[in-house]
């Protein structure tokens, strides 16, 4: 049996990573890096959900940590990169609104605003540091994945923000309000659908139908058969 | 037995309504229009046993939705107005039969027959409503209908505009009736119209918006612009019915208020009285001025509205006041007057309709010498001017006595600053009347006499008939009126000093026939007929005749400070320094007060906000995050307590 206290002190060292991604998936330009970045924090989330049942000893923590490394590690960074291979944009140059900057400043805000107003919220209630922690890490890692939503121009960043901000939620519920399982596989399945989507409307949300079937081919994206 | 009756009128309108949609015929116009005369009729014999026996029928409530009755009621006061619509729908059926043939299509020939049913079924609604729900839903009806009607000629730009202003001040009047319904509703916890036994200060708040709700329907200054742009473009049975009846409705749903209040203070009828004599003074004037027949019209409908609520206005502070009786006088000269005045309306706006129609034009300097080509219409036309001009003996004369009745005996009101008031009103009021009287003298003569002004009006021929006895209905009305004006008055159970007119109008009648007697028997030589010396030229020329401006050129004279004229510099120039002139124009115009510092400011800074918010939707998927993402901070900022 290992020392829950080390335990805590290893998850609070992830916290750090989280908050590191967060702030690279705001800035990077180059989109593998971002896909990567992203990859690795779902890792983190995955890892902070076994240690912390390595500490509370509860099943279903385990099960959920099996389910983000799965989906959130395996499955959707590898559709993603397909669709990365097949658009050959290698990097998202535009921000609209916040420069890289700014928006890292304004990152910072966000945390301070996150744990100003959880501190409010739970002020009296019996939480753990750790917990709070937790929450605040990620309210703001929700808050800076909705940043990434409108601060970068390409849809794949895009759907990469939502997909941190998701992160987030994951990360707000295994501190604070224990979402049922059942929640938690719904919101996977939702967001597998989600890249689905914007693999097809990141192909061709520009083109009439018949050239989408075309493009579609000429991508090879789930057809598995060689263009002409 | 009475509830049957009224039933009996509303299937009549509601087939009435719907038939036109169903076939379209001039069969099935006509037979609608039958379907109105006959529901007139039905109501004519409801609102006449209530208002003779005072025994109020009953009416089932229908529970539709949970806390909320489909109810009718008629008491009185919905029996007197009723009886208003009854006496006006008449003319205007039997009229619009002809009327409604010179629409441009068959499809609109139909749908302005379907929607003049459905407007004066939503009116009589209005006035039975049980609640204030059901006044609402059926005040929209009314409004909406109308809308349509004021637009059934949409192609036209100056139409179109006309029916944008209509719809926005409707829209406007609903809005306050809303505040002013559900402040009631929060003060008294129920949605009926019962006694309101509140102080004044819990109800100034209901009072003012309902004021202000009721005044931008019944056309009140300053909120009285829709009118001259809506009556120009609506049909003229339709102006008939809005002049004539509509702007009654807002009166009545300001009454049904007011008279459910105990205790009104004297500020409300200080407030009302001023508004109106504003209103009848300011309509006058603007009405001289105008050379549109039908907007005219539309002016001198403001007027009288005015007066009518001069007549509220009277009774809030007769009230107040304690003067039992003379609140009573007042009242009933309001209610009496805004009777008469649906009835010489309603014929002014049909006997203009028939005059705009033979003329072409609405152009009152286009017109003259019509008594010659259209002698019936003229005549009609005529029994309408001296009635709204009030003269004895006919109906405008009895109701506006009444209020002067009322305004003489104020002299029992003790307070020496309330007495200096009235007298002043008195005076505006006074004025007011010998305005009109200028006003109608201008617009029969300059129409009706004298030599043809122009082409149109030389070729102009006399209406069908259906035209001319629909025009004679509420002629012969306000004759009617006019003469059994005390025994109306006290069949209806008021008891009121008042002069019988029918003995007036009889010995009128005998000095009119002895004088005639007198001079036809003193005639020394016969009659000789020859042309009006013209000063030496050998012909009369139409332009030699009082245009109509020129016949109020010395009115205009005298109130040009209110006329005020405005001068408007428009250039264009070659470069962008603005010194190579390209073209321009200058002209001196008449300052539209009310439109250009009370309409337009708020509507262009509605404009220019709604102009800044729409900018918000730029369409940019970036920009929805981001107010979402700013959603969420201002959130968290005032849910955590952070400010």
């Amino acid at each position: 049996m290992i020392d829950p206290l080390f335990l805590e002190g290893i998850i609070k060292v992830l916290f750090v990573f989280v908050l590191i991604s967060a702030g690279l998936i705001i800035s990077t330009r180059n989109l593998s890096s971002v896909l990567t970045t992203y990859t690795i924090q779902s890792f983190l989330l995955s890892a902070v959900s076994f240690l912390l049942y390595m500490i509370d000893g509860k099943g279903q923590l385990l099960l959920l940590a099996g389910l983000t490394l799965a989906s959130k590690v395996i499955l959707i960074p590898y559709f993603i990169s397909r669709i990365e291979e097949k658009i050959k944009i290698g990097r998202d140059l535009h921000f609209a609104y916040l420069e890289p900057t700014p928006s890292l400043l304004l990152s910072i805000g966000l945390i301070l605003l996150s744990y100003t107003f959880l501190s409010r919220v739970f002020e009296g209630l019996p939480l753990s540091r750790l917990f709070f922690f937790g929450a605040v890490i990620g309210l703001s890692l929700t808050l800076m994945g909705m940043l990434v939503m409108f601060s970068r121009k390409k849809v794949i960043t895009k759907a990469l923000g939502y997909l941190s901000m998701e992160n987030g939620v994951l990360m707000f519920g295994l501190f604070v309000t224990e979402l049922p399982f059942i929640i938690e596989v719904l919101i996977i399945i939702d967001l597998i659908i989600l890249v689905m989507l914007t693999t097809i409307l990141a192909v061709g949300m520009d083109s009439s139908i018949e050239e989408y079937r075309q493009k579609f081919r000429k991508l090879q994206i789930w057809t598995g058969v060689e263009s002409l | 037995m009475l509830e049957a009756l009224v039933y009996g009128a509303i299937a009549a309108l509601i087939s009435g309504t719907v038939l036109p949609l169903l076939y379209r015929s001039k069969n099935t116009r006509k037979t609608s229009f039958g379907l109105s005369l006959i529901s007139s009729i039905l109501l004519l014999g409801f609102a006449g046993a209530i208002l003779y026996t005072g025994k109020e029928p009953v009416f089932p409530a229908i529970r539709y939705l949970p806390g909320l009755d489909f109810t009718l009621a008629a008491d009185r006061l919905s029996a007197g107005f009723i009886l208003l619509i009854a006496a006006v729908v008449p003319g205007v059926s039997i009229y619009s039969v002809e009327y409604v043939e010179h629409a441009k299509s068959e499809s609109r020939k139909n749908l302005q027959t379907a929607l003049t049913n459905l407007f004066i079924l939503a009116m009589l609604m209005v006035v039975l409503a049980g609640n204030m729900v059901i006044f609402l839903i059926f005040w929209e009806i009314m409004s909406l209908s109308s809308l349509l009607l004021v637009l059934h000629d949409y192609s036209s730009e100056e139409n179109k505009k006309a029916g944008f202003f209509y719809f926005v001040m409707t829209n406007i009047s609903t809005a306050f009736l809303f505040v002013g319904f559900i402040s009631l509703f929060k003060l008294t916890g129920s949605a009926e119209f019962g006694p309101l036994e509140y102080s004044a200060s819990e109800l100034a708040l209901p009072f003012l918006s309902l004021f202000i709700g009721f005044g931008v329907k019944a056309g009140l200054v300053p909120f009285h612009k829709w009118l001259p742009y809506a009556h120009p473009a609506a049909p003229s049975s339709v102006s008939a019915l809005m002049s004539g009846v509509m702007l009654k409705v807002a009166v009545y749903g300001f009454l049904r208020f007011l008279l459910s209040v105990f205790t009104p203070e004297l500020w409300w009828g200080v407030l009302i009285l001023t508004v109106g004599s504003l209103s009848a003074l300011f309509g006058v004037i603007y009405a001289l001025k105008e050379n549109d027949i039908k907007r005219l019209l539309a002016y001198s409908s403001i007027e009288n509205i005015g007066i009518i609520f001069t007549g509220i206005g009277l009774y809030v502070i007769f009230k107040v006041e304690g003067l039992e009786s003379l609140a009573l006088l007042s009242l009933a000269g309001a209610c009496f007057h805004a009777f008469n005045h649906a009835l010489f309306k309603s014929l002014l706006f049909l006997c203009a309709g028939s005059i705009v129609h033979a003329t072409g034009t609405r152009n009152i300097e286009a017109f003259g010498g019509l008594v010659k080509t259209m002698p019936v219409t003229s005549a009609l036309f005529m029994i309408g001017s001296v009635s709204i001009a009030a003269l004895p003996p006919t109906n405008g004369f009895a109701g506006e006595l009444l209020l002067y009745q009322a305004f003489f005996q104020s002299f029992a009101v003790t307070d020496p600053l309330l007495t200096v008031f009235l007298i002043t009103a008195l005076s505006s009021f006074a004025l007011t009347g010998a305005l009109a009287a200028a006003l109608f003298v201008k617009l029969f003569g300059i129409t009706c006499l004298a030599m043809p002004r122009s082409e149109k009006s030389r070729l102009a021929v006399e209406v069908q008939k259906p035209m001319l006895i629909g025009s004679a209905v509420p002629a012969a009305l306000c004759i009617l009126a006019g003469l059994f004006s005390k025994q109306l008055l006290s069949l209806a159970g008021w008891e009121i000093e008042f002069p019988d007119l029918l003995l007036l109008g009889l010995l009128l009648g005998l000095i009119y026939a002895a004088l005639f007697l007198i001079i036809r028997s003193k005639e020394t030589s016969p009659a000789r007929i020859s042309e009006t010396w013209g000063c030496g030229s050998p012909t009369l020329a139409p332009y030699m005749e009082y245009s109509s401006a020129g016949f109020s050129e010395p009115l205009v004279m005298i109130f040009k400070n209110i006329y005020r004229t405005k001068i408007v510099h428009k250039a264009e120039y070659l470069d962008k320094q603005e010194s190579l002139f390209k073209n321009g124009n200058v002209e001196i115009r008449l300052l539209r007060f009310f439109e250009e510092y009370l309409y337009i400011p708020p509507a262009q800074a509605i404009e220019s906000f709604s102009k800044y918010v729409s900018s918000l939707q730029n369409g940019k998927l970036d920009s929805y995050v981001l107010y979402a993402f700013l959603a969420v901070i201002a959130l968290i900022i005032a849910t955590g307590g952070l400010v």
